[in-house]
């Protein structure tokens, strides 16, 4: 199935608890599976043990450091287990433990199973308890070397940047992974998230987004992400009309006059003749004719695979032309 | 490749009754694997390949992980009302000594769900769940910005768990289950990125959504949380859960749809993936095709690229999908494999309702007892 419990890390040395004289005093208590289990797991002996014994401390309420390890044995067995992560928090705040110490634990965890939830949760309570964030960008900054598109990890450094405040150096950091992989989705959406937490996207902003995303653009044309970022950037102009920007119709036209066919400039070049339509403003260039050809372009060339989509477009533009003829 | 339903009516068989040691990370998630089976052999048109006792004993271990109120329950206890996802942290009755285990299990929201829709599948009349209970042990896990949490035994909050409440409301017919301008501030939240109307309560809101020239999205699709990168699952989420709460359209606004619409047509390389710039992955022929049906435009996709990719990852042997060709079959992947090649009507494969994730037989024997529960 996935990853999951490394029961080789006990290999020779694994001690049964039955065996451990500091548990004599716990009596292990089953599982009540019903009397006719369906997706029955073949347990292990250590994991049908171990979580014998978790129950056992469910029902006697200890909290201690030995309960501390048990959590740990439970948790590296099946991390997914979001009771035991949240009663090894019931007692390390019992316990007044050194938190700085669970956070390296927890950091450790995390690498061996980045894509889980219930870890990255962990991490983040302990975080909120510690009110401390300054290992976060750098341990989130390991997990994104790994994979660079890791949700987990983006999220969890989205919350503590706006959590603690920590936009700064943040935009440095999008910028750095860009030009690594111009194609990060994560890195381009962590942008948006910054500038509109922090300047906002004010006329000076946007003309700059436009001017780098457009360079971007230019290095790869053939990426989704900066296409769809700099339409992002174009809804917070006063109008949110594609067309109130100069720039991006000569970006297209200009992009267009070098041969240029990628499926994302056809696509706003569709839109920005409709648009224009809709605004009822003629345009030679970025006519309703133009559309329906490029549409044609699109379906039968350089998107095929979206050809039922834009021969839907162009019936949608032929509407709007019939519907404005008759209305005229 | 050819489809082979038989192989995977076998597989879901096989699942429903012993897995390996190795499967020890889903132990806690059990009752998923068994939505995963159950519902797979549904729209395999398989259930019969289940005897009557089989069945039976589902029914019984999916019942045995319900928790309902009990007399002796204070307002601690409502949060605690639903499915648990397995039977962890059920303990036989203790004697002569305190138990201090029982807040400890808890229903989760999506497990709930899931085992609501396990007993439907199965034609059981939910007679035995008592609604306005597991309703407000939904209504416990909603947070404050409208988001759910999975339950309160330490979870985290987002959009999975969102489209799970609006879910089990809708099986129940019991909206009392959540806030519903309150969950829908978090759902358009996290469509618009910005956090203009953070501080606004509930349905003020709404009013103000619509107009698009005071605020648009980035990119038009959802995301797990304001501000996080859009994504096909929780888009799917997002869309379903609005479509369930029957706002969708008053919702989105025409150029709204027409974005979402858009970027959705964008995931389909072969099959589609849940991200732009990221690879392809059976489960999002259904994620994001569900939402294109909702959408009313899922015949524009490029079905014969979605079936052939999806075939590609099935194995022929042992029955099942992966995630990729190059990836081992696992239960999810070939749950949501199947739900997608229903979405293609393909001949072997009974419909899907996308909203619900649930056959549409199924769906079915729900509205009728919807019906029934009107009546009363």
């Amino acid at each position: 199935m996935t990853d999951s419990s490394s029961d080789c890390t006990y290999e020779e040395e694994y001690v049964f608890y039955k065996n451990r004289p500091h548990w004599k005093d716990v009596t292990p208590v089953p599982q009540d599976d019903g009397p006719n289990p369906v997706v029955a797991i073949a347990y292990t002996e250590q994991f049908r043990e171990i979580y014998d014994y978790f129950r056992a401390i469910l029902r006697s309420g200890e909290k201690s450091e030995r309960v501390l390890e048990l959590t740990n044995d439970a948790a590296q067995l099946n991390p997914a287990n979001y009771t035991v992560w949240q009663y090894r928090r019931e007692v390390l705040s019992h316990l007044k433990s050194n938190l700085s110490d669970e956070l390296n634990y927890i950091g450790e965890t995390i690498s061996e199973h980045p894509k889980n939830y219930q870890v990255w949760h962990h991490r983040r309570v302990i975080v909120e308890w510690l009110k401390d964030p300054s290992k976060e960008m750098e341990f989130t900054n390991v997990i994104l070397a790994q994979d660079s598109k890791n949700y987990h990890a983006w999220q969890h450094r989205q919350w503590v940047v706006a959590t603690f405040k920590l936009y700064d150096l943040e935009l440095e950091f999008v910028n750095d992974l860009l030009l690594k992989d111009v194609r990060n989705n994560s890195a381009w959406n962590q942008r948006y998230f910054v500038i509109i937490h922090t300047s906002g996207f004010t006329p000076n902003v946007i003309k700059n987004e436009l001017e780098y995303t457009a360079g971007k653009i230019r290095e790869v044309v053939n990426n989704e992400s900066a296409w769809n970022y700099l339409r992002g950037i174009i809804c917070h102009t006063e109008s949110g009309n594609i067309t109130s920007e100069e720039f991006i119709m000569k970006f297209c036209e200009d992009l267009y006059g070098t041969g240029c066919r990628c499926p994302y400039l056809l696509a706003l070049i569709v839109d920005i003749c409709e648009e224009l339509f809709e605004l009822g403003a003629s345009d030679e260039i970025f006519s309703m004719q133009r559309a329906l050809q490029v549409c044609d372009d699109l379906a039968l060339e350089h998107d095929k695979i979206r050809k039922e989509y834009w021969k839907f477009i162009s019936r949608r533009i032929n509407q709007a032309l019939l519907h404005r003829t008759t209305a005229a | 490749m050819d489809f082979n339903p038989k192989k995977h009516a076998r597989y879901f068989l096989r699942l429903l009754n012993i897995l390996p040691s190795h499967a020890s990370n889903y132990d806690s998630t059990r009752l998923l694997l068994c939505f995963f089976a159950v519902s797979g052999l549904d729209l395999l048109d398989a259930l019969d390949q289940l005897t009557p006792e089989k069945k039976e004993h589902i029914r019984e271990w999916v019942y045995h992980l319900l928790i309902q109120a009990k007399e002796s329950d204070g307002d601690d206890e409502v949060a605690r009302w639903g499915f648990q996802g397995a039977s962890t942290l059920i303990l036989p009755p203790a004697t002569g000594v305190i138990d201090n285990s029982e807040p400890y299990a808890c229903g989760h929201v999506s497990m709930t769900y899931t085992g609501l829709g396990t007993l439907l599948i199965l034609g059981d009349d939910l007679s035995r769940v008592n609604r306005k209970v597991v309703a407000a042990g939904v209504r416990a896990c909603q947070q404050s910005d409208g988001s759910f949490c999975a339950t309160l035994a330490g979870s985290e909050c987002d959009m999975r768990f969102v489209y799970s409440a609006a879910a089990v409301c809708y099986i129940l017919q019991d909206w009392s289950g959540m806030d519903v301008g309150l969950t829908t501030n978090y759902i358009m939240q996290s469509l618009v990125s910005h956090n203009f109307f953070q501080l606004l309560p509930g349905f003020t809101m709404i009013f103000l959504i619509n107009h698009d020239d005071i605020f648009q999205s980035y990119d038009n699709a959802f995301a797990q949380g304001p501000g996080l990168e859009s994504h096909g699952g929780h888009t799917f989420c997002a869309v379903a859960s609005l479509s369930l709460m029957g706002t969708l359209h008053t919702m989105l606004s025409t150029r709204q749809l027409d974005g979402l619409r858009r970027w959705c047509m964008m995931r389909q390389e072969s099959g589609f993936n849940g991200r732009p710039n990221k690879p392809v992955d059976t489960c999002y022929s259904f994620w994001v095709g569900a939402t294109l049906k909702i959408l009313d435009c899922y015949d524009l996709i490029n079905k014969s690229e979605n079936r052939s990719f999806t075939l590609a990852t099935q194995d022929n042997i042992t029955g099942g999908f992966a995630k990729w060709t190059s990836t081992d079959v696992e239960p999810l992947h070939t749950y949501f494999a199947l739900a997608g090649l229903s979405l293609l009507k393909e001949p072997g494969l009974i419909e899907i309702h996308p909203e619900l994730n649930l056959s549409q037989r199924t769906v079915e024997h729900l509205h009728k007892l919807h019906e029934q529960w009107t009546c009363n």
